[in-house]
């Protein structure tokens, strides 16, 4: 058969296909398409739902309500069991009530903006990591959702199997895969209700008059300058921050943060001043999340990301100190 | 601006009104010691721990007066003391932090793995000989050949202190464009702490 009858073969096929989905434009969508449509959503829809986090054997329900407005866009994410906790993110910094410790922890963004909409750019230079490959339309939450795979193109990343909503885009599930495509934690959605979202809804629900605030802001700063050096040489990652932030209102730490434009990787350089009646070294993992610390040239070195272990720690291996000449 | 910072300690500001309360506290001297003055009431009214009027300030002065924190001193002479002091705290470490178990993926090989201490606490009498900060994998054949040893390293981070890490490393996690702020809940999540203490 000759090329030009494979596409045309193709083409029926694509053309019946469509057909038969009485006109849904989603169908001819790629898997790129549906990553942008995600993100898209996720970053102008008003919405709330009900979403369940697993993680090793455990799971945890929490709604979160988004208000999409002119005057900034606020997100709130409460959980459902045990204790209330919340966080509610707007562009004035991210907030974080803590009902058992009475604390609120505030986050304000400084000269550094978090992660706006995905950019088609940054689509692009993900997808040189991970293979984006369509699967089946599944349902989820009572909604008809499209399977997208993010294979991995290599073990310093985990994988992703995401099910967009095939009305609006929105992420209904994403389970992080480990290298042998075992789930390390899963977010779902239980139930989802897209527009209408009252300005109640992103209000936290405590009043924190008594309680404890750490406030805590980020400036950018240069920590290469000052003699740090991390070549973990990873492939893809790439440093997208570097500030100096308060961490419970201690001393300054140094933050750098490396991301393939999916997973990231966050280095905390810290002085150890007063913090030596413990070991500075170890390892934990929950979910997703891998956490290495050691203790490099007198500081605490904490290096926290969603990424497997063996990235993690190889960043945190290769963190140094160089004495600026 | 009085009874609005009152009301900011109170908890029952407006979001626009919060931002003008903090504006101003960091703006004007007279704000930001009324400020004290109304935590420091209100600390006193619900028996928390109380703190003297002007210790920011003193604190702040005291900062300032410190050298750049982020670069090393000179290296340190007590690495034995640490060495030492770190077996002690690994054993002591079990009830008061908990420990991790932490699998190693198969294909870790010891080239990828330099200066990771296989330190565990039952063998605190050999942690002398392998806990140099940078175990070098030639000298190490073997121990870094093995798998992670069956006792967990210790986890210095406690629960608390590790969702304070989290928290600040999520809202850089490029992630949140697809995922929006489900994966959010980690940093609040009882479960995660359930894990690491596990």
């Amino acid at each position: 058969m000759s090329r030009g009858a494979l596409c045309t073969g193709a083409l029926a096929i694509t053309f019946l296909c469509a057909a038969g989905n009485a006109g849904a434009q989603t169908d001819s969508l790629s898997g790129r398409a549906w990553l942008q449509k995600a993100a898209e959503a996720t970053h102008s829809l008003s919405y709330t739902g009900t979403f369940v986090y697993q993680h090793d054997g455990r799971s945890e329900t929490s709604r979160v309500t988004r208000l999409a407005s002119a005057a900034g866009d606020v997100e709130r994410l409460e959980v459902l069991d045990g204790e209330a906790r919340e966080i509610v993110r707007s562009k004035d910094g991210v907030r974080c009530y803590l009902p058992a410790s009475r604390t609120l922890k505030v986050d304000h963004h400084a000269a550094v903006r978090s992660f706006p909409a995905m950019l088609p750019a940054q689509l692009d230079d993900l997808l040189r990591y991970y293979k984006v490959r369509l699967g089946a339309t599944d349902r989820v939450a009572g909604r008809s959702c499209q399977t997208v795979m993010l294979e991995p193109i290599d073990h310093y990343r985990y994988g992703y199997e995401l099910c967009a909503d095939r009305a609006t885009g929105m992420l209904l599930r994403s389970v992080t895969l480990n290298e042998t495509n075992a789930p390390v934690e899963q977010f779902t959605f239980t139930h989802l209700e897209v527009g209408d979202v009252r300005p109640e809804a992103v209000q936290p629900q405590h009043a924190t008059r008594t309680w404890r605030v750490e406030e805590s802001s980020v400036k950018p700063t240069n920590l290469e300058a000052e003699g740090w050096r991390v070549d973990a040489d990873l492939p893809g990652f790439h440093k997208i921050v570097e500030v100096v932030r308060e961490l419970r209102q201690r001393q300054p730490v140094g933050q750098l943060v490396y991301s393939d434009g999916l997973a990231a990787v966050s280095v905390f350089i810290e002085p150890a001043n007063g913090r030596r009646e413990t070991a500075h070294r170890g390892a934990a993992s929950v979910g997703g999340v891998n956490i290495f610390v050691r203790e490099v040239d007198d500081h605490i070195v904490t290096v926290v990301g969603e990424a497997p272990a063996v990235s993690v720690r190889r960043i945190a291996d290769h963190v140094r100190y160089e004495r600026p000449k | 601006m009085r009874p609005k910072i009152s009301a900011f300690v109170d908890g029952e500001l407006e979001r626009q009104e919060l931002a003008e309360v903090i504006e101003a506290v960091e703006r004007d001297e007279t704000a930001r010691e009324t400020w004290h003055l109304y935590h420091l009431i209100a600390d006193a009214l619900h028996d928390t721990a109380l703190r003297a009027p002007g210790f920011s300030a003193r604190v702040a002065q005291a900062l300032a007066a410190e050298p750049t924190v982020l670069a090393p001193g000179r290296l340190p002479a007590e690495r034995a003391r640490w060495v030492a002091l770190s077996a002690a705290a690994s054993v002591a470490a079990v009830t008061l932090v908990g420990w991790l178990a932490f699998a190693p993926t198969p294909e870790q090989r010891p080239d990828r793995l330099p200066g990771v201490p296989v330190a565990s606490a039952p063998q605190a009498g050999s942690v002398q000989a392998t806990s140099t900060p940078a175990i070098s994998p030639a000298a190490q054949p073997a121990v870094a050949m093995q798998r992670e040893p069956t006792v967990p390293p210790a986890m210095p981070v406690s629960a608390e202190t590790a969702s304070d890490y989290l928290f600040a490393h999520q809202e850089f996690s490029p992630g949140m464009s697809i995922q929006g702020m489900a994966p959010y809940v980690r940093t609040v999540s009882s479960t995660v702490s359930q894990g690491l203490r596990r």
